[in-house]
């Protein structure tokens, strides 16, 4: 009996939370540090770390210093939401990330409750669309990229069918319902459509289906390491049709795992430290020399972010939680009044974002800007 | 298996409270839920919602400790039923607005009846051939859950799922929600005590120490086989049907085959076979990745030593280690099991 007891004591050891109440602004970064996300949030960590130090060093933000903290969310719902709870009860004046959209939708109600603004760097179309007003993006959605890929599909590739290869998880899928009524529109036939796993490491099959259905190009849409794992398979399997890709297929990362396979890779890019954008280049060169590899867009977002915190903050004059996404809501930001948001942004009202994007070409291993796309509503 | 007839089959131990039938692990159960229920007052959120999520996997691994620690059936698919009754919950709350307490009893029936036919391989094949049946069935469930997007909403999941009310005092909150959770908790927990305690969790037990003199003793191994193994799903589905509330969000990969092996490990570390185990386990499973928390970027390597080293110091679990350690001191044995 006194066994159960001393188990029971164990057990009834309850749950010691550290309480802070400091002088200081503080973050909390929700992010996939490890599990299925962690080469995205990662990054994404990293730019946040970069942009707070640099905050900091310029005397914070309202002659405030900045803190922020990293809970790892495992890429798991239930975790990123007991993480963005903790957040909250800890006193967050902003939570950041995560970057997957189910842990995304699984949390964003905890901030909503809150009246917390969440900045995540999720690209599925769906979570801005709940009318939820403390949510917001730091890059455009599927929804507002997928159009521009099937425009230079038809204008530039003048491709008249492309086989779509998408990863089954919320990211690839919502991509790919996003680029099928857009190739549709577009005139361009979809001559096979290959779904992939995540985590799956060998494309051998999926590359052999491809470059069977004869397409005049291939969408990929894949996270970031299975997309070098295709571009590997594909190049073993001859296929020379123009690989055609969004963001992820142009990241530093994958050229870093795909080595020469990944020349010739052709598509949009949200972000890109690449970008003839003077402040881009300078982050990217800052973050590798601090991290010691080159920043993908998920680096990006980080970095603004937190500067999307800043510049609201000190636009409203004061360390108001509610004010800052009511500030944020609608806003223009520009890079000449608050130069770490790196480009001119604008935020609409459900969270989503508007700027100027660009087409890329991989050349030697390395991401070559063509073309600066202007805003979808300029 | 709805909640009000799980309360009768309660209030018969209580009804025959002779001194004899309370013994230390019930007392532990009560007190413990005594403690749980107050022990969120002042912790924020954070930590009752760790506390309600542990409360929901013990469950789930009550379950399968039902199925391994008892009956010594070796189950890879305790995660998949946990998602067949999530699912099942939220669809039907959500879509159908039936109220939460059916939707937590049809849970339960589901996975009870798909643990009966999934139950019957278990008849011939035992060991690591249960496992292969077990793991194919996960990943069938797996596989519904994230394709089939008309009816689960694929890799999307199902969001806003409500929390249900318990006789009209709304329970949304984090505190009143937990509340709810320790009384579920303490109910389904109850059963079992009482279950292990009556004839069919002799036979239980039977079975796992030597299946041919049990048969021998007239004991019919394949009802009893079987029983296990659906009581224990449907341990599963309850859990689920907590879990789609709580997370007011569910997609397939909580329910995933990784998932599976981590309710194993929960029951393994926490001890098979004792009935205090599942709460141990579930408490280094779920609650010590969150306390390790402040050491940052090391943690999940922490907490997997720790898992390892107490694997490798004591196979029979943490209860079993108490166990021990309390022998020792004493030198006599401790409660019964």
């Amino acid at each position: 009996m006194k066994s159960k007891l001393a188990i029971a004591a164990m057990l009834a050891a309850g749950l010691a939370l550290p309480a802070s109440a400091q002088d200081k602004i503080k973050l909390v970064d929700v992010i996939e540090l490890s599990g299925a996300g962690a080469t995205a949030g990662t990054n994404f960590k990293n730019g946040a770390d970069l942009a707070v130090a640099d905050i900091n060093a310029k005397g914070g933000i309202l002659g405030k210093q900045v803190e922020i903290v990293h809970y790892d969310s495992q890429t798991n719902p239930g975790n990123t939401r007991a993480a963005v709870q903790r957040g909250i009860d800890e006193g967050a004046y902003a939570i950041l990330g995560p970057v997957f959209s189910g842990p995304i939708a699984a949390s964003m109600q905890i901030s909503q409750r809150a009246e917390t603004a969440q900045i995540v760097a999720g690209e599925a179309a769906g979570f801005t669309k709940q009318g939820n007003p403390y949510i917001f993006r730091t890059s455009l959605s599927q929804a507002a990229a997928m159009p521009k890929i099937a425009k230079y599909l038809k204008d530039t590739v003048k491709a008249g069918s492309v086989a779509v290869v998408w990863v089954n998880n919320d990211f690839g899928k919502g991509g790919r319902d996003a680029i099928l009524p857009e190739l549709e529109k577009a005139g361009i036939k979809v001559a096979v459509d290959v779904a992939t796993e995540q985590g799956q490491a060998d494309f051998a099959a999926d590359a052999i289906k491809v470059k069977n259905s004869n397409a005049d190009a291939v969408f990929v849409y894949l996270n970031e390491e299975e997309s070098a794992r295709f571009l590997r398979a594909a190049k073993q399997q001859g296929i020379t049709k123009p690989m055609i890709g969004e963001t992820t297929l142009l990241g530093a990362k994958v050229l870093e795992l795909a080595g020469d396979a990944a020349n010739g890779v052709r598509g949009h890019v949200g972000l890109s430290t690449d970008a003839p954008i003077p402040a881009l280049q300078e982050f990217g060169k800052r973050y590798r020399e601090k991290y010691g590899f080159a920043s993908d867009h998920n680096g990006i977002k980080g970095y603004m972010a937190v500067h999307m915190v800043k510049w609201a903050t000190e636009k409203q004059k004061k360390i108001d939680r509610k004010g800052l996404a009511d500030t944020l809501r609608g806003a223009t930001i520009k890079a000449s009044e608050e130069p770490g948001i790196l480009m001119d942004t604008v935020i609409e009202q459900n969270g989503d974002l508007d700027r100027e994007s660009f087409l890329a070409e991989v050349i030697d291993g390395k991401q070559v800007i063509n073309t600066t796309l202007p805003r979808i509503k300029p | 298996m709805s909640a009000p007839a799980t309360t009768n089959d309660l209030s018969r131990p209580r009804g025959r409270a002779l001194p004899g039938l309370i013994d230390g692990t019930l007392v532990t159960l009560l007190l413990g839920a005594a403690i749980l229920w107050f022990a969120p007052v002042g912790m924020g959120r954070y930590g009752t919602y760790v506390l309600s999520l542990w409360l929901v996997m013990s469950i789930a691994v009550m379950g399968l400790n039902l199925t391994l620690g008892y009956a010594g059936l070796k189950s890879l698919a305790q995660a998949a039923f946990m998602g067949l009754g999530a699912y099942t919950t939220a669809l039907l709350t959500t879509k159908l607005g039936v109220s939460w307490y059916a939707a937590f009893a049809l849970s339960g029936l589901l996975t009870f009846a798909v643990g009966i036919v999934l139950g019957f391989p278990a008849l011939r094949v035992k060991a690591h051939y249960l496992a292969f049946v077990t793991l194919a069935f996960s990943t069938l469930i797996w596989l519904i859950l994230r394709n089939e997007q008309w009816l689960t909403g694929g890799v999307f999941g199902i969001s806003n799922i409500n929390r249900p009310d318990f006789f009209g005092i709304k329970l949304f909150g984090a505190l009143e929600f937990h509340r709810f959770v320790v009384a579920v908790t303490l109910i389904l927990a109850v059963a079992q005590w009482w279950l292990i305690r009556s004839p069919w969790g002799r036979a239980f037990t039977a079975l796992r120490e030597n299946p041919i003199r049990a048969a021998s003793l007239g004991i019919d191994t394949r009802a009893y086989t079987l029983l296990a193994f659906a009581i224990g799903s449907a341990y599963a589905g309850f859990a689920g049907a907590l879990y789609a509330p709580l997370v007011e969000f569910i997609d397939p990969s909580p329910f995933s085959l990784s998932q599976s092996f981590f309710l194993l490990l929960m029951v393994v570390a926490g001890g098979a076979g004792y009935l205090l185990g599942p709460f141990v386990g579930a408490l280094l499973g779920v609650v010590l990745p969150e306390w390790l928390r402040f050491a940052g970027s090391l943690y999940l390597i922490i907490f997997a030593s720790i898992v390892l080293l107490l694997l490798i110091a004591c196979p029979q679990g943490v209860s079993g280690l108490l166990e021990r350690g309390w022998t020792k001191l004493t030198g006599r044995r401790g409660g019964t099991r």
